[in-house]
């Protein structure tokens, strides 16, 4: 438990339900500080995961920690130190607005009273509202504001903000930044998993896509954008023969051919070169689109 | 100064923030003394992780292009890089090797090469001067 202990080790983590592996040997680490993505199917594993994070589950076998301890042994610790958004949202629906974040304080050491009036007004909540008049928008925003104001150095999201509308989603991400990520860099770690990739791409450093249970690529933000490229080159007449090292093409028309790269960019670049190209560019992937072609290679358009 | 931010380019985010804020101070659309936004409206309107923003910064201030004050935030410096000459012009070689390359490929040739850089110098400073001339942006 010291300070520079990871804040998330997953660790050979499998977790069955009677004959069905929904985790299956899942590793991972978030270092504190980093805003971590974990991408992934519908039924990838990705809730299961958390739950045995958040001591909801217990693994079948493998570990995890946070903050360097294990969630079942230090149950109020690690709570302590962390907040959830789930994607099914859920208050006692006979408490108003400004009861459900007073019942949420009541659980916590620390409250930060300014950032909550902060965010009520820039949600346009209405403190007298009952939770059971709010639309699923608003109680997601109601359970951010309950997840933000303990100050926890972890974040842990699940799918927050699907079945969400667009405005609703920008402020949710807005709000991550600002009001999440205002304090300490080293001590506002985020863990979020979604499949609503290209909305979080500013936001996330690191990843994992998680497929079957299984982690199938972890990788810097920056780093699958540099190591995933198209590359697009048009001749003046037919294309001619290149051996391109294995680069798969996506497209190719008399006198265009597109090609996908995964880490060799240059050397393809210098292929297609050979073949006096026109035109030559190279676009990187997005978080989005790399997902995509690790799962389902054959999907990827070009 | 308008930053945008383009995903598909294939480099560091933290990278595009640095160099549009060179270009911008290059341009005179900020000049020295002006202030940058703070991190944390930067990030949002970018919508993206304030360590981006905040990395970005730490390197525009290494590079001697911004400074920080304590309590006060980042301001455009007034040029200096912190670099000795020869590591300057080592550094700006490196960019022209890339340019030079890029000319060959694009069969442009010497001369070519050498009017379209005195143009462009041409350009910067007259957004240079223009920028000082209208009291800045």
């Amino acid at each position: 438990m010291t300070a520079d202990s990871p804040a998330i080790e997953v660790d050979h983590l499998v977790r069955r339900y009677g004959h069905t592996d929904a985790v299956q040997g899942l590793s991972l680490r978030v270092a504190p500080g980093r805003c971590y993505g974990f991408f992934g199917r519908n039924g990838a594993g990705k809730t299961t995961t958390i739950k045995c994070l958040l001591n909801l589950l217990r693994p079948t076998s493998g570990s995890v920690k946070v903050f360097g301890m294990d969630p079942a042994k230090h149950e109020v610790a690690v709570k302590s130190r962390l907040a959830y958004v789930p994607d099914q949202v859920a208050f006692y629906p006979w408490m108003t607005v400004r009861q459900a974040i007073d019942y949420a304080a009541s659980f916590r050491a620390h409250w930060n009273r300014d950032t909550e009036r902060a965010l009520i007004d820039r949600f346009g909540l209405n403190l007298a509202q009952k939770a059971s008049h709010l639309s699923k928008g608003q109680r997601t925003q109601l359970a951010l504001i309950t997840a933000i104001c303990p100050e926890p150095e972890l974040l842990v999201l699940d799918e927050p903000t699907s079945g969400l509308d667009p405005i609703v989603r920008r402020e949710f991400i807005q709000t991550v930044i600002g009001a999440y990520q205002e304090g300490a860099p080293g001590q506002r770690t985020v863990f979020v998993s979604t499949h609503l990739i290209s909305e979080f791409e500013g936001l996330i450093d690191e990843f994992t896509i998680i497929d079957q249970g299984r982690d199938v690529l972890t990788l810097g933000a920056d780093a699958a954008r540099e190591r995933y490229q198209k590359v697009y080159a048009r001749f003046a007449g037919e294309t001619p023969r290149l051996d391109l090292g294995g680069a798969r093409v996506l497209r190719q028309q008399p006198r265009e051919l597109e090609v996908l790269v995964n880490g060799n960019a240059t050397e393809i670049v210098a292929r297609l070169r050979a073949g006096s190209p026109e035109v030559i560019e190279t676009e990187a992937l997005t978080l989005e689109e790399i997902f995509v072609t690790s799962l389902a290679p054959e999907r990827i358009a070009s | 100064m308008r930053l945008s931010l383009n995903f598909k380019s294939g480099k560091p985010v933290y990278l595009q923030v640095v160099d549009q804020v060179k270009a911008a101070a290059a341009s005179g659309v900020v000049q020295p003394g002006d202030a940058l936004p703070s991190i944390r409206p930067l990030a949002e309107e970018l919508r993206v992780n304030r360590n981006t923003v905040a990395k970005a910064y730490a390197e525009l201030e290494s590079q001697g292009v911004i400074e920080t004050v304590a309590g006060k935030g980042c301001f455009v410096r007034a040029n200096h890089s912190p670099f000795r000459k020869e590591v300057r012009v080592k550094l700006l070689t490196e960019a022209i090797d890339e340019a030079v390359v890029q000319a060959h490929h694009l069969q442009v040739d010497k001369a070519e090469f050498l009017r379209l850089a005195d143009e462009r110098f041409g350009v910067f400073h007259q957004k240079r001067t223009r920028a000082a001339n209208s009291g800045r942006l």
